[in-house]
């Protein structure tokens, strides 16, 4: 889901890359935040709680709750709410909400 | 509020909880423990938490052998309902030349002597303990397995509580200004809230000790000296042990959560009470551990901070009551490993406070011993 019309906001798109999440290939507009694309595509989960592994999802979308954390191109602990989509990244969740150091 | 105690422990640390519990376990009923801020707020919940066993004199090898042996059990000794977090995945010491590794061998002899499981080994063998360690100008390693690390503020509560449970009264925020002495003996503590009558003070204030012990009439020779610290994001385990350097003075350990801690020495820190930190020290660190532990150097800060160690000019603890038989009891100066040893200590000083006989003799760690010249010098301190 995308907001398509927004009362004050213009989406000027990047234009349509291919990136992974976990196995799957999935679709995004360039310079997009990486969760956003994830959104889109119907990604609810992102990350898991340390102890008893509970879904953690999107929720402060402005880089400081630390819900988002992923790995990113191997690197761990990515909030990928603030950061751009590229062509051929990597997004993988992390076990435990820990990711492995590159 | 009661005004009169058979025994007041000032500090919130782990020497004051542990003797307090111990103190109350052994049958004592009315004790009242004094803490300045909240439990762990000085040098036990500013510490890098380890716990080895690997030491250069004898004394420190049997109280820290004792104090790992009671961690191993600690839940279920104070009926803790939480988890102190003892991660027993060893303490890998670095030697970056041939006289730490001669220094450690005669470590090692002494630890293997008494029960201590270390082993001497070399770069290949630490390489193969901690794989990502880069071993370039290393001369060998000395290890222990039943060496770890746990969680300070876990260990402290866990005390605290199984304390109460036996009656102590514990007063946070409440600040002990110094003793009521008469006749040369102990009479009372003055705090911030009044005076508590009492014949028997355990001083466990880190490097504040002699503040307390200057109101005693004793000049207690323990200078703090601000140590700094900083932890990181959380990453999936990836390490083990705390690895060690004296010669570089850093040490680094990754916690249960996924942290890691690490701190590294600097003789230029101030002296006094300062708990400030420094842009310098966060340059040091960050190029000593990415040299040493090259995977980390990607990892992101969260954090820093400083603790203040109580030092001596041995590097050990004064354990003594100060002057003979007046009820002033001293165990304070620990310079940066009174946290490994507290549980033990905690056994000793109370075992002190009752006229008992310690389960470890520690009569070389008197307060006469500076003024003598009989310093007991402990060669493997950062």
């Amino acid at each position: 889901m995308r907001i398509q019309d927004h009362p004050i906001l213009d989406f000027s798109k990047g234009r349509k890359v291919r990136f992974w999440f976990e196995d799957r290939e999935l679709e995004g507009y360039e310079g997009e935040p990486i969760a956003a694309a994830l959104h889109a595509a119907g990604v609810r989960v992102l990350s898991e709680s340390p102890v008893r592994h509970r879904p953690r999802g999107f929720f402060c979308a402005i880089g400081n709750c630390s819900s988002c954390l992923m790995t990113v191109d191997g690197r761990p602990n990515v909030r990928v709410c603030v950061e751009a989509l590229h062509e051929g990244m990597r997004v993988q969740k992390q076990r435990g909400g820990r990711g492995d150091l590159a | 509020m009661k005004t009169t105690a058979d025994a007041v422990i000032i500090g919130g640390g782990i020497t004051g909880c542990a003797t307090a519990f111990e103190l109350a376990r052994n049958g004592m009923k009315n004790v009242v423990l004094l803490e300045k801020e909240y439990l762990a707020s000085g040098a036990t919940g500013r510490c890098g938490a380890g716990v080895r066993q690997q030491f250069g004199t004898r004394i420190n090898c049997l109280m820290s052998k004792a104090s790992v042996e009671l961690f191993e059990n600690l839940n279920d000794y104070l009926g803790f309902d939480g988890d102190i977090e003892f991660n027993q995945g060893g303490y890998l010491l670095l030697a970056h030349s041939e006289a730490t590794m001669a220094q450690f061998a005669k470590n090692v002899a002494l630890e293997n002597s008494l029960g201590i499981p270390a082993r001497l080994c070399t770069p290949e063998e630490a390489k193969e303990i901690v794989p990502h360690l880069n071993t370039e100008g290393l001369v060998g390693a000395s290890f222990c397995a039943e060496d770890g690390h746990l969680n300070p503020f876990k260990v402290t509560q866990a005390y605290a509580e199984a304390a109460q449970r036996l009656g102590v009264e514990v007063r946070k925020f409440t600040e002990a200004t110094g003793l009521i002495m008469e006749g040369g003996r102990v009479a009372g503590v003055r705090t911030a809230a009044g005076d508590l009558a009492t014949p028997l003070v355990l001083n466990a204030t880190g490097s504040h000790a002699p503040l307390i012990a200057k109101t005693a009439g004793v000049d207690l020779p323990i200078i703090g000296e601000r140590h700094q610290i900083l932890v990181t994001e959380p990453v999936a385990p990836l390490q083990k042990p705390m690895v060690i350097s004296f010669q570089y003075g850093v040490y680094c350990q990754q916690t249960p959560h996924g942290s890691f801690i690490m701190g590294v020495g600097d003789p230029h820190e101030p002296k006094g009470f300062d708990q400030g930190h420094s842009w310098d020290f966060l340059h040091r660190v960050a190029e000593k551990i990415a040299w040493l532990l090259p995977p980390l150097a990607g990892i992101r800060i969260v954090r820093q901070w400083s603790g203040i160690y109580d030092l001596t000019e041995d590097n050990q603890p004064v354990l003594d009551e100060a002057p003979a038989g007046c009820g002033h009891f001293i165990a304070a100066g620990f310079s940066g490993h009174g946290f490994m040893l507290g549980p033990t200590v905690g056994r000793i000083m109370a075992a002190k406070m009752l006229g008992q006989t310690p389960p470890i003799d520690v009569s070389a760690l008197n307060l006469g011993r500076f003024a003598r010249r009989e310093l007991v010098l402990e060669p493997s301190v950062v």
